[in-house]
């Protein structure tokens, strides 16, 4: 065994040497980029990937705070709803052509158009104009002091490239030019790309910024299957991997010359219910009537279930329990609602014996088996939880590929689902999962139960446009209460965020659980 | 003769056909490929048109019927997680998957065959029993954890080997070959490994069974009491006549060589067919699937057909029969 260790750090010791020398930054990730378009696909692989290559108007600091990118500055537009926004002089995109307003507008053109998936962000915009070649207007249907914010990951592409290359719109059917070619502002560009394979990065030499990184050449494979990831890094191939299992935190700790990067995603794990169902679809007992309907039971759930047990067996200590819909820190959280039901189980039975189930009842659970970290783990921690106080869960367990088409279909009576709030503000799980269901106005979209409230719905469009932070606050915390008196979801944990590298490379894990080279450094 | 392959040619359009009918009428419990393409902040209206676009609302025997027929006028459309053509995505793919699987099978005869007729002719030897216990674990662990463990020992604790990936590669025409550097070479082997032990042990097992049925009958009796040479005897007539029953099941078993290479690809990250098949699945790339599918049950076809020429090649009763 002796020899076997020294031989391993042998290995590693001249893997490092040779990576120092080059500075060639090798990672590995669980998701291939779909696309290097910026427009056709709106999912954390391809838009963590892609901030290295494009870039947008505004973008996201190591601490998730918005900073200048490609806009210098802006303000709110005096006359109208919008902002102005201005641009950076002598910024060129990759090919050397020059950055202007125009690109921006084309940019938005093509983001906006049907066959973009990001058209979501722009639901808020009437018009754009171009002032002159340094300054572009976005015009918004209604106050929108967040609208910056909210378009950090759109990303600007050159005008005549596009066009030039017949990528004026994004691909939604058959690839074009802009599937495998790029040609953005950001630090990075494209060297190779080979999908599913290996994607090779280069240092941009004319970036606009300072350059805070020392890779001279980065290589992205994607590695799907978990314990094959874990070799690679063990054996020194790669220097970098997100994520890793949480059963595998041990194993990188425990060798010489890797470490563990943990942190909080900004993702939070929640039950939500059948809010509207007229009776239970997976109950043995009670067919005709769905309990879920009254607060009471829903809180009893909550009460049921025992989140430090499920921290320290099944996530090891590193889940931090959840209040609300979203994390502290993310703008719109505060304090002032941050208790959550404790786990009591005889006021869990007090409360089922109020609304009328003394003995309980039996419903059906379902939860994706791919998606989160433990997830169905964690579902059957729950589902024993609920039984000991009488509430019977019949668990089902599939792909999340299979899963939404259910949730849709109101195929459930509890589920479970993780949120990472796209704005990094309150408001976007108040539009997505507490708004009513409104498919017209694009609004509750992923509030599969139908949690309905008045209130909350008649309070979204003034959170939306009020530009006093204390009266927005209040107004947040107005619906953070009533969702939380009416328990319309059991909030659990935030999601944790676990990554690996080697010793001698220092990056920067961000919340979003974007990636971003431009923080690298090789040691 | 020419006939003869013709009507298989034309007996695998129709296996192709079948297995694209059960394949797509598999596809819709599958999952939803919407879901998988669009962002969460996609308005569910905007998922309604994608899903029209698409024409995954029509039903499932006009998808088919549609597939089909794109599929013989060439057209084997676009994956709808990439956007890319899937005939080149599947092309591209193809030479890693036939290398790992023709090199897993070189192995598994050249250790698998020599084993087999040293393990017939001394039956009860020390080595032997080792063999024969050493195959019957290799052959009861399932495929990954051999994967995992080859990978562990050989690439994170020893070091000598890559843990994934398919190391040097050389562009040969459109052929993207790792057979000719050595780095190739090196990430060829463990997944090869993997991939032949199975084949190994049951190519061992079925030579020795045979050879000791062979050295039984009357005809190696008679030359041994001529004094016909042991070593002619042993690897002339004896094994010649042992490998008309190994080839068949070798052969047929290559075709699924080729086809479960997914387990194996999955564990080494090779960018073979059987991993492209795998991302597919979870993101319900419904055209990639149907012709990874299709070109798997050509393989098939391909396979057996190359047996039955082989037989006849071997075994010269054949040749006169079909000449006469």
């Amino acid at each position: 065994m002796k020899t076997l260790q020294s031989a391993v750090l042998g290995g590693t010791l001249i893997m490092s040497a040779m990576g120092a020398s080059a500075e060639t930054f090798r990672w590995a990730s669980t998701t291939d980029p779909q696309t290097m378009d910026p427009h056709a696909v709106n999912s954390a692989p391809v838009l963590s990937f892609l901030n290295n290559i494009y870039e947008g108007l505004v973008r996201r600091g190591q601490d998730m705070s918005i900073e200048p990118s490609l806009a210098t500055s802006w303000e709110p537009l005096t006359d109208e709803n919008g902002w102005r926004f201005h641009l950076r002089k002598d910024v060129t995109f990759q090919d050397g052509s020059a950055f202007t307003a125009e690109d921006v507008l084309f940019s938005y053109q093509r983001a906006s158009d049907e066959a973009a998936d990001v058209r979501s962000w722009f639901a808020p915009v009437s018009d754009v104009r171009v002032v002159d070649d340094h300054t572009i207007d976005f015009v918004n249907t209604a106050p929108n002091p967040l609208f910056p914010d909210s378009i950090a990951n759109f990303m600007i592409l050159d005008k005549d490239w596009a066009t030039a290359n017949d990528a004026a719109l994004p691909a939604r059917d058959a690839e074009n030019f802009a599937t495998m070619n790029v040609n953005g502002t950001g630090p990075f560009t494209l060297a190779s790309r080979d999908p599913g394979v290996r994607t090779t990065l280069a240092p941009n030499a004319n970036w606009w910024d300072e350059v805070n990184h020392n890779v001279t050449e980065a290589v992205f494979t994607p590695i799907g299957n978990s314990a094959t990831g874990l070799a690679a890094l063990l054996s020194g191939e790669i220097d970098f991997i997100q994520p890793i299992p949480l059963q595998d935190v041990a194993q990188v700790e425990g060798r010489d010359g890797f470490k563990v990067l943990e942190g909080e995603e900004t993702r939070v794990i929640m039950f939500g219910f059948g809010h509207e169902h007229e009776a239970l679809l997976y109950s043995s007992d009670v067919t005709d009537a769905n309990p879920f309907t009254d607060p009471r039971v829903r809180l009893a759930a909550a009460h049921a279930l025992d989140l430090a047990s499920i921290n320290r067996v099944l996530f090891r200590g590193k889940i931090d329990p959840a209040s609300q819909l979203v994390p502290a820190g993310i703008s719109g959280y505060s304090d002032a609602n941050q208790d959550r039901p404790a786990f009591d189980q005889d006021r869990a039975k007090e409360l089922l014996a109020e609304a009328g189930y003394p003995d309980g009842f039996s419903f059906g659970l379902k939860c994706p088996n791919d998606r989160y970290i433990n997830d169905e783990a964690l579902c059957r921690a729950a589902a024993s939880m609920f039984a000991a106080v009488g509430l019977n869960a019949e668990l089902s367990t599939g792909p999340v590929r299979d899963y939404w088409p259910q949730l849709r279909e109101d195929d459930f009576d509890m589920y479970l689902l993780g949120w990472s709030p796209g704005t990094f503000d309150m408001e976007h799980p108040i539009r997505f999962l507490m708004h009513s269901q409104d498919d017209e106005r694009k609004l509750g979209s992923w509030n599969f139960g139908n949690y309905s409230n008045a209130r909350v719905d008649e309070l979204l469009p003034l959170i939306q446009q009020e530009i006093d932070p204390a009266a927005r606050q209040a107004m947040i915390d107005e619906v953070v209460t009533v969702t939380q008196d009416e328990v319309a979801y059991i909030p659990l944990y935030t999601q944790p965020l676990i990554w690996a590298a080697k010793d001698n490379i220092e990056l920067t894990q961000r919340a979003d659980n974007f990636f971003m080279l431009r923080w690298v450094s090789v040691n | 003769m020419v006939y003869f392959i013709l009507k298989r040619m034309f007996q695998s359009v129709f296996v192709m056909l079948a297995v694209a009918f059960l394949a797509f009428s598999l596809f819709r419990f599958v999952g939803d490929p919407i879901t998988q393409m669009t962002g969460v902040e996609t308005s569910v209206a905007d998922q309604e048109r994608l899903r029209e676009e698409l024409g995954l609302n029509d039903p499932f025997v006009y998808q088919f019927a549609r597939f089909t027929g794109d599929m013989l006028k060439g057209d084997f459309g676009f994956s709808y997680r990439t956007r890319q053509p899937v005939a080149d995505m599947i092309t591209s793919r193809i030479p890693a998957t036939l290398e790992l699987g023709v090199v897993a099978l070189i192995i598994s005869l050249l250790v698998g065959v020599p084993a087999g007729v040293y393990t017939a002719l001394k039956p009860r030897g020390v080595l032997t029993q080792a063999i024969l216990m050493t195959t019957l674990v290799g052959v009861s662990i399932p495929t990954f954890v051999i994967g995992i463990m080859l990978i562990f020992i050989f690439g994170v604790q020893l070091g000598w080997l890559p843990t994934f990936g398919r190391g040097g590669t050389v562009q040969i025409g459109g052929w993207e070959s790792s057979l000719f550097t050595i780095d190739g070479w090196r990430a060829l082997l463990l997944p090869a490994i993997t991939l032949g032990v199975y084949q190994l042990t049951l190519t061992m097992r079925l030579v020795r069974a045979e050879m000791m049925e062979v050295m039984r009958t009357d005809y190696i009796r008679f030359a041994m009491a001529r004094g016909v040479p042991m070593r002619r005897l042993h690897y002339k007539h004896a094994l010649a006549n042992t490998m008309v029953p190994v080839i068949t099941i070798i052969g047929l078993q290559f075709g699924g060589v080729i086809a479960f290479s997914i387990v194996t690809e999955s564990v080494f990250q090779w960018p073979g067919m059987g991993l492209l098949f795998l991302e597919s699945i979870r993101f319900v790339d419904i055209p990639v699937m149907g012709v990874y599918l299709v070109v798997i049950a050509f393989f098939f076809v391909l396979v057996n057909l190359i047996v039955d020429l082989l037989y006849v090649a071997i075994d010269p009763r054949l040749r006169i029969k079909d000449v006469s």
